[in-house]
């Protein structure tokens, strides 16, 4: 176990940003997504747990926060030196004499930006920099917040790319806060879904997954025609312009599909499909069902 | 990542950072040389060949020496200090295992690094351009033992003030304010202390920088000296940013569960 949070309760006057009432444990080599809304509470984790909030509960944790590396939802420099001197000062270390570093450096393309200063980078170079200097940290938890936002298409796509291929196999402990599910489907393996402060959700993807949407689901556009044509089946919620099928059983599975095939349908069929997981775990809370089941 | 330690690379990102500051150089470095000559220059028209000629340079450069600490350390640290409050930066370094008693360590020294090499060029600047009475041994080493215990005292306060008020242009208008008041208030600005009203000359009294200007020269060339009153405004001014440090500290307690 890295860290077990038995009970946290973040206060910002009288509003309660965050109430985890059940326990959350973070083991070795875990990656865990946290998602939620604006205003969910998922910074509000972050910090608290780093000791940056204060909080009431209680946290058990073989590592203090000192040792947990974090890339923030903003992280800003001196502009008064070229990056490698900021590099260099925060690292102890020098890049000339530091292999590992180097490697990294080259690894996020960032030798040209050595020489700027921190302020004439680019929005997609200043995350690949607090990224280099929070991997070279080499913390036993680290916590990435939104670490893509404000980036385009192309340049989160990469980024997203180059960590999961640098995490993959380490023992690290991974949290990741994004809104992007595309990113969180490529780089965790568990989920905690955070509504107003509260805990709806968390546990192993798939077993959410199974959960919430069931064996599968077949997602399909959201017409007339189609709702017609699939009135007989069970629905989950969906964003409106889907129309998202829980398939409980391969043979309702291969039923749905026969019939959309039939009719010439397209259709995307998931088992991992984490906005489903999220706008269902939030329709099912909403229903009353309780917040973090998995004890 | 623990990195709690005085560091010679840490000394180094903070030179850099004081560096980069245009304001010190302006006013730490350029002010102080530029008021010195243009007053000494004009008090030394005034009276030509006097015998006290000397002694009223000496005064008055050893005086206006005073405004380096307050420009370099009250005005310079405080702005980098604030502007990097604004960016979090602070919060960003503690988070890489920068412990914030460490960092301010570092931060001291670096700007003592500074101060001193201001000094240098300005003393080297200004014994080229006008005439100074040498100093007894002992007068050198208490002017600058005073001018770096003043430092650290300004240092105190401008920490707090730009960690107090957090904005970068409230805390330059709250240091400005403080630097011209001293300055006039110490008899730097063309009046002398002791035409200033009775109220204000009381205040004159309670700042470190007013023995600068108005005694130092009798501790520059070794003469005797009743150090009592300037003692008590150190420690007047020491107890001043004290409070303000203290205050900071207590506001800013980081939860290391």
């Amino acid at each position: 176990m890295l860290l077990r949070i038995n009970s946290l309760n973040v206060q910002y006057g009288k509003t309660t940003a965050l109430n985890i009432t059940a326990p959350i444990t973070i083991e070795k080599g875990d990656r865990i997504g946290v998602i939620g809304s604006n205003g969910a509470g998922k910074s509000t984790l972050i910090k608290s747990l780093l000791g940056i909030v204060n909080y009431s509960g209680s946290v058990d944790s073989t590592i203090t926060p000192l040792d947990m590396a974090v890339h923030m939802q903003f992280n800003e420099y001196t502009d008064s030196m070229a990056t490698k001197h900021v590099m260099e000062a925060i690292l102890q270390t020098r890049i000339k004499k530091n292999r590992k570093l180097q490697e990294l450096i080259s690894y996020f393309e960032f030798e040209q930006c050595l020489n700027k200063k921190f302020k004439v980078l680019s929005g997609g170079q200043k995350q690949r920099f607090t990224i280099i200097l929070v991997m070279m940290q080499e913390a036993e938890l680290t916590f990435y917040d939104e670490v893509t936002s404000g980036l385009d298409f192309e340049t989160r796509q990469k980024l997203v790319e180059k960590l999961v291929s640098w995490y993959q196999g380490r023992e690290d402990g991974l949290c990741v806060v994004s809104h992007y599910f595309e990113e969180l489907e490529q780089l965790t393996n568990k989920l905690l879904i955070l509504e107003q402060g509260n805990v709806i959700a968390f546990g192993d993807k798939e077993e959410l997954f199974n959960k919430y949407c069931g064996h599968a689901v077949i997602v399909i556009d959201n017409n007339q025609k189609n709702q017609l044509l699939i009135k007989e089946y069970e629905k989950l919620a969906a964003p409106n312009h889907l129309i998202a099928l829980a398939c409980h059983t391969r043979e309702i599975e291969s039923e749905i599909t026969a019939l959309l095939i039939q009719n010439d349908v397209n259709y995307k069929r998931s088992n991992s499909d984490i906005e489903l997981i999220f706008i269902n775990a939030k329709e099912h809370a909403a229903k009353g069902g309780i917040g973090n089941e998995k004890k | 990542m623990k990195k709690n330690k005085v560091s010679l690379r840490m000394i180094q990102y903070e030179l850099r950072n004081v560096a980069g500051n245009p304001f010190v150089h302006i006013f730490g470095v350029g002010f102080p040389i530029l008021l010195s000559v243009i007053i000494t220059k004009a008090v030394a028209a005034e009276m030509p060949g006097s015998f006290y000629l000397g002694e009223v340079v000496t005064s008055i450069v050893l005086g206006i020496g005073a405004v380096i600490p307050m420009a370099t350390i009250l005005i310079g640290y405080s702005s980098t200090c604030s502007q990097d409050i604004e960016k979090n930066i602070p919060l960003r370094m503690q988070l890489f295992g920068f412990s914030e008693k460490y960092t301010i360590v570092n931060r001291l020294i670096a700007e003592f690094i500074y101060m001193t090499f201001a000094f240098l060029i300005y003393f080297i600047i200004v014994c080229s351009v006008l005439k100074l009475v040498a100093p007894a041994a002992s007068g050198a080493i208490i002017y600058f033992v005073c001018i770096y215990i003043f430092a650290a005292v300004l240092f105190m306060l401008a920490h707090a003030i730009a960690n107090l008020v957090k904005k970068f242009g409230l805390t330059y208008m709250i240091t400005m304010i403080i630097y011209f008041a001293m300055m006039i208030l110490s008899g730097m600005m063309g009046i002398t202390v002791d035409k200033l009203p009775k109220g204000l000359r009381i205040a004159s009294d309670l700042l470190p920088s007013t023995y600068f200007v108005k005694d130092f020269y009798t501790v520059w060339i070794g003469e005797s000296y009743n150090f009592g009153p300037m003692i008590q405004s150190y420690i007047f001014f020491f107890a001043i940013s004290g409070i303000l440090v203290f205050i900071m500290v207590y506001n800013s307690k980081r939860n290391l569960h």
